[in-house]
């Protein structure tokens, strides 16, 4: 048999907790439990991946039949990959305030029903809580002898809650995943925030569409930060050519106030201490004073396009690593928030995600806010609901043209290549010029 | 495979010592596939992988579990024991009996299909061939082959198989700036067409470049069947959900036997007739049509038992595996959109074939604000002129409730199977 080139084997055992709460009723409480391998091995020429289950169960023999099978895979490919250099290492997993395997199933789901029942107040017809946790040690391992394993878990819970009146139903959602620990005590006004927020939106008139300048809250900028700039900086997308950023380092493609970083180090929903090919991870400035600075890599994207850092790779247990974001934000400017509002004088203000979407080829990115404030004469006037953005990335960086000081990091998860994994988006508010606003009022 | 029926014997027999009711779900698949990086092959994987989920039920009170080992079988049986405890009790009728179900052919098993790269490799030769005839660079791609099964078995003595094949293809590709995505996957390898998905992909990218900016107003558009299937997707087929409906969070909860979509509209879920086909739903009961929406009337919605139970229903054979830790819950086999078909490209239109962001969609109210894909003019039967950038709003009912007319013919999307839908006065926002 040949011999691979090079092969790296990422291994994730471990469990997951799901608890379901609907209508106060605990519909579920389950732990699973999940063992499962990705080995990638490098042919003459690309890749050849076989997914093993059950792998702590697997024989040397069998994981040497593993590789001769992934080589035989690899024999098809066509591309030719070579891997670019970068630091190895492992960073320490931050100790949690309280580990949740310290708590019984039970009294997690007394602590989710106490969110739960906090929503439910007059007005609210359904309301809804989950809780999920997951347990793993990562073991990775690779042909040049770099070993890393770590254990981390990953909770958190959200809660919403449905009003009505009359035939008009609007709902409100709030959520917190972390990574140091269980996050569920004393949380109620989560729940209350939620069924209020989804009361107030009963009487919010619709938003009307156009162009207008907007302010975006700490959330919706973050989101923007990763749909519009993350993706379309991912090392792959720019290498395969489906990125407008693509040949863009070094020139100026958003305002002086502009820089956005992808932070994988920070102890964010995001964090990892290794990434999936023994990478050490590393802060990657993206985008410095408006000037486009760094592509996120993975060992080979970097070697392909260079101008960027390795150590973004990421992948679910049991999946192919692609290049992802972990942490991802736009930095601090020296405006206040009341400066911000007032320098509008009249458009309108976007808060909280609904989740957005972008096509970083065609360079075009749509996202949906919870709902909005108009903004008249500097003050802000009434609620508005489903209001949403798009945009093209590269005229809407040039016209961001205040940053608040007042950063705050959101964790979510984020979808790519059928693939979801955890990350935090992040931003102060800032003020976007000629913002295109949709709606239907 | 006897390992396999030996291990679900060990978990029903340990599993009626403790509960009133076990349950055991096993699925296993083997699949091969390759990626396209840039125009190249850059990767090819394969993969077996099997699962099981338990599902025990104490005096009402539910417990589920999973794993992907079999061996830590009576670990997860533990798991789903001390779930169970913690769940809220409800009325509960049992699991279904083996009762007689009409032998069907639900084709969906291809005998000739063989899980091998080689089958992928020929597919891709094939979306590039396509790709050639129009000057748009491949950015991307995949084709995969697999082979699968599922055993559903439980204390009553159902057990039930369903063996399904399945071969896919997509292909992205960009000119300048404009970009182009098509995809096609079927049960069976034949009923795919990689050749049509290569040549459609790198039309879209060729025809979509330069387009015109369009002036914000109010304009007839033409969904495409991708775009019928991302909106009604993420909005309209989860509401007819028993479950969202008793727990009165979705938008059609009142509106049973009302009339509340244009007259010439029907939604109905065909379990015997397309890739999601099954003759006994994911916990054992048989499956049936289920006509939603019957000529513009809510006529029914879906239900589990476990939904059926607690509010005197009949489960409606809907149960598909989705839930966390492989729990069933209400879900659809193969879901139709049908109506009056007819001519709907004569007349001037927007012609919109994806959207972006449809998941932002309000999940409740139905209303949504979508950027397009690929969009252009429609007129006498053509596409003309490209639209560089529009913004579509509107709320997904209402638009229902008027539909001007869906294409003769239907697009299969996986287990999706809809026309093209044109309606009138859509509001569009230009750049």
């Amino acid at each position: 048999m040949e011999e691979p080139a090079f092969y790296d084997i990422r291994h994730v055992s471990g469990s997951s907790t799901h608890i379901e709460i609907d209508n106060s009723i605990v519909e579920s409480a389950s732990v699973s439990f999940v063992d499962t391998a990705t080995l990638r091995v490098l042919g003459r020429k690309g890749w050849g991946v076989a997914i093993i289950e059950n792998y702590s169960m697997k024989s040397q023999k069998e994981i040497d039949e593993y590789i001769s099978t992934a080589m035989r895979y690899a024999s098809v490919t066509e591309e030719e990959v070579s891997l670019g250099d970068a630091k190895s290492g492992i960073l320490p997993v931050p100790a949690m305030k309280e580990n949740p395997q310290d708590v019984s199933l039970e009294e997690k789901c007394e602590l989710l029903l106490n969110i739960e029942k906090a929503a439910k107040i007059k007005g609210i017809v359904n309301s809804r809580a989950n809780y999920t946790e997951g347990l793993g040690t990562v073991f990775y391992t690779d042909s040049s002898g770099n070993e890393y394993k770590y254990d981390m878990c990953r909770s958190g819970y959200s809660v919403s809650a449905v009003a009505k009146e009359n035939d008009i139903m609007q709902a409100g959602r709030e959520s917190e995943h972390t990574i140091l620990g269980l996050n569920m005590r004393h949380k109620e006004n989560k729940g209350l925030e939620a069924a209020e927020r989804a009361i107030k939106l009963l009487s919010a008139s619709p938003a009307k569409g156009g162009i207008m300048d907007a302010v975006l809250d700490q959330e919706l900028a973050g989101v923007f930060a990763h749909e519009a700039v993350g993706h379309a900086s991912e090392g792959d997308l720019v290498k395969e050519g489906v990125s407008v950023l693509r040949g863009k380092i070094g020139e100026k493609i958003g305002g002086d106030i502009v820089s956005v970083v992808d932070d994988p180090t920070l102890h964010e929903f995001g964090f990892m201490p290794v990434d999936a090919e023994g990478v050490l991870p590393k802060r990657t400035d993206i985008i410095k004073n408006g000037v486009l600075n760094s592509f996120i890599h993975d060992r080979q994207t970097l070697a392909v396009v260079g101008d960027g850092d390795a150590g973004h790779s990421r992948g679910e247990a049991g999946a192919v690593p692609l290049v992802r974001m972990s942490n991802t934000f736009i930095e601090n400017g020296d405006s206040s928030y009341d400066e911000i509002i007032a320098e509008c004088r009249s458009g309108i203000l976007l808060k909280g995600s609904r989740g957005g979407q972008v096509d970083p080829g065609r360079g075009v990115f749509q996202f949906n806010a919870e709902y909005g404030y108009l903004i008249e004469n500097g003050e802000l006037a009434g609620m508005v609901r489903d209001v949403s953005l798009t945009g093209d990335i590269l005229k809407t960086l040039h016209n961001i043209v205040l940053c608040a000081g007042d950063r705050v990091m959101n964790p979510g998860y984020c979808g790519k290549g059928g693939q979801s994994v955890p990350v935090t988006d992040g931003s102060p508010h800032i003020l976007l010029k000629s913002a295109v606003v949709g709606g239907q009022g | 495979m006897v390992e396999k029926i030996s291990v679900i014997d060990n978990i029903l027999r340990e599993g009626q010592k403790i509960a009133d009711d076990v349950e055991v779900f096993f699925a296993k698949a083997s699949g091969v596939g390759v990626e396209l990086k840039g125009s190249q092959i850059g990767e090819a994987s394969g993969s077996d992988s099997c699962g099981i989920g338990i599902r025990v039920i104490k005096d009402g009170k539910i417990g589920c579990s999973s794993t992907n080992d079999p061996l830590k079988w009576k670990m997860c049986l533990d798991s789903a024991v001390s779930g169970a405890k913690l769940a809220t009790p409800q009325e509960w009728g049992g699991l279904p009996l083996p009762s007689e179900i009409e032998k069907r052919d639900l084709h969906t098993f291809d005998t000739s299909l063989k899980v091998d790269i080689s089958v992928t490799t020929e597919m891709i030769n094939k979306l590039k061939t396509g790709a050639s005839e129009y000057e748009a660079d491949i950015v991307g791609g995949s084709a995969s082959v697999s082979s699968g099964g599922i055993i559903l078995a439980n204390s009553n003595g159902v057990f039930y198989s369903n063996e399904k094949t399945r071969a896919g293809v997509s292909l992205e590709t960009i000119c300048g700036t404009s970009t182009g995505y098509e995809f096609d996957n079927s049960c069976f390898q034949d009923e795919i067409d990689p050749v049509n998905v290569g040549r459609e992909a790198a039309y879209l990218a060729v025809h979509s470049k330069d387009g015109d900016e369009i002036d914000t107003g109010k304009y007839d558009v033409i969904l495409s069947p991708v775009a019928v299937c991302q909106l009604l997707g993420s909005v309209v087929f989860p509401s007819f959900s028993g479950k969202s409906v008793k727990a009165k969070r979705s938008f059609l909860a009142d509106k049973l036997g009302e009339c509340c979509m244009d007259e010439s509209l029907s939604i109905y879920d065909d379990p015997f007739n397309g890739m999601g086909a099954a003759l006994r739903d994911s916990e054992g009961v048989p499956t049936r049509k289920i006509d939603f929406v019957k000529e513009g009337v809510v006529n029914e919605f879906s239900y589990d038992l476990k939904t059926a139970y607690r509010y005197g229903e009949q489960s409606t054979g809907s149960a598909v595996r989705a839930g966390s830790g492989g729990a069933p819950v209400i879900g659809t086999h193969n879901i139709y959109v049908d109506g009056k078909r007819e001519n709907i490209y004569d007349e001037k239109a927007v012609y919109a074939h994806t959207v972006v962001g449809a998941h932002t969609a309000n999940g409740i109210t139905g209303d949504f604000s979508v950027e397009l894909s690929n969009a252009s003019w429609m007129q006498d039967g053509e596409r003309g002129r490209p639209i560089r950038s529009a913004m579509l709003s509107g709320n997904i009912f209402e638009m229902l409730k008027d539909i001007q007319g869906m294409s003769p013919e239907s697009r299969k999307l996986g287990s999706i199977i809809v026309p093209a839908m044109r309606f009138g006065s859509l509001s569009v926002v230009g750049k």
